[in-house]
């Protein structure tokens, strides 16, 4: 599914070198909900990064559905962000001039397709995280949760092999935080594998699977099934 | 937290004998807090004395009767002013952890961290299998016996999310004592 292979990222900084990951190495399975936690400068984000081929590994490889994300041109890289891989940011990043269902539609109407083909999809997406009589609202018209939700719809759309998520509730109260968790584990129950960067602990335990960050590589790799103490 | 009110809170619902009394008990805050019978009767029983639970006696074949409980009027206002009145104490900062940390910190650090990564790692496990009973409620059918088992959830989700976040800042503030020393 998703495969890091002694993944590592080193910035530099001035004349300083930081290195962000070392030697990350583990595989995602389909269908799994993947927590990764860790204090802020632990990695996370650098490391999400990597697995949507937003940001490339200074050594080591990651495949996505076995294709690697090195040694392609920025076309094909561009077209595997954009078809097999689903984001979901702390601050939704929804286009502001554009209506909710258009926002849900935007990945498929990048890629081309007619309007009159996206909007049933998207309408579609939009009843399924209950948002149907929002669909012609602006963000600005809508609340945080429903803003989340927009996001989580357009994550859906292109039917992507893995959702990555930011802290998708790092700007949402509690309760509003269970809904949007609900929500994905619904499509995880559906088979949708979803990997989330968090540092909140009640974010984490969602997962099926938590691997906890120390210094920039995987401290503790906990799976969650029966033989939990 | 007393076991007295928790009795009267039971009765204010139904009259019960010590059996279902028991029953009942373990069905609402069994998850949490176990109490055997021996602390049932005798509670019962200065429930009585002090007027707030009667009980009457239900003849049985071939048994000895048995006492049905019931909440007396006096007891019915004595739980509703419990109810209206907030907690003051605030969790005791008293387990077996704190103890722990108390004789280790003096020496060497490296044992307390681990303990701290061990202890950390426990909370994770912990909260996730909270939140996949939450998850198993949610599917369920709902009601408010439901509603108050999720809040009862939420109440350890939140608390052990507190003991990890604690957990965290004596690390960094352990690792922190241990470069300044360097």
């Amino acid at each position: 599914m998703i495969e890091l292979r002694n993944a590592g990222k080193t910035y530099r900084q001035g004349s300083r070198e930081v290195r962000a990951l070392r030697d990350v190495s583990f595989i995602i399975n389909k269908g799994e909900f993947l927590s990764i936690m860790g204090p802020s400068g632990s990695g996370k984000s650098t490391l999400l990064n990597l697995m949507g081929g937003l940001d490339q590994p200074t050594s080591g490889e990651v495949f996505i559905d076995g294709r690697p994300l090195h040694n392609i041109t920025d076309n094909e890289l561009t077209l595997i962000r954009r078809r097999r891989v689903g984001y979901i940011f702390q601050f939704f990043n929804l286009l502001p001039l554009l209506t909710a269902e258009e926002n849900v539609g935007l990945p498929l109407l990048l890629d081309g397709l007619p309007f009159s083909e996206v909007k049933p999809r998207a309408a579609a997406l939009l009843d399924k995280v209950g948002l149907r009589e929002r669909a012609e609202h602006r963000p600005e018209q809508l609340s945080g949760g429903e803003m989340q939700r927009v996001a989580i719809a357009r994550a859906l759309i292109t039917g992507p092999a893995v959702i990555l998520a930011d802290e998708p509730t790092g700007n949402l109260d509690s309760h509003t935080s269970e809904e949007i968790f609900l929500l994905l584990k619904s499509f995880n129950d559906q088979g949708q594998t979803i990997v989330m960067v968090t540092h909140d602990p009640k974010a984490a335990a969602y997962g099926t699977r938590i691997i906890t960050l120390k210094d920039g590589a995987p401290d503790q790799d906990i799976v969650i099934g029966g033989d939990n103490p | 937290m007393s076991i007295k009110y928790a009795m009267l809170g039971i009765l204010a619902e139904r009259d019960l004998h010590g059996y279902e009394l028991k029953s009942s008990f373990d069905e609402k805050v069994g998850d949490f807090w176990s109490l055997n019978y021996g602390q049932i009767y005798s509670t019962l029983d200065r429930l009585e004395k002090d007027g707030l639970v009667t009980h009457d006696r239900e003849a049985q074949e071939k048994r000895p009767d048995r006492k049905i409980f019931r909440i007396t009027p006096d007891g019915r206002q004595e739980l509703t002013q419990w109810l209206a009145t907030p907690v003051t104490r605030i969790r005791a900062l008293r387990d077996e952890f704190f103890i722990k940390l108390v004789f280790m910190v003096k020496s060497d650090p490296a044992p307390v961290l681990a303990l701290i990564d061990k202890q950390k790692t426990l909370y994770l496990k912990q909260m996730n299998r909270l939140t996949q009973r939450k998850l198993a409620l949610k599917k369920g059918a709902g009601g408010n016996e439901a509603l108050t088992s999720e809040l009862l959830i939420d109440a350890g989700l939140f608390h052990a999310e507190a003991d990890i976040r604690w957990l965290t800042l004596c690390e960094a503030k352990i690792k922190a004592a241990i470069n300044q020393e360097k």
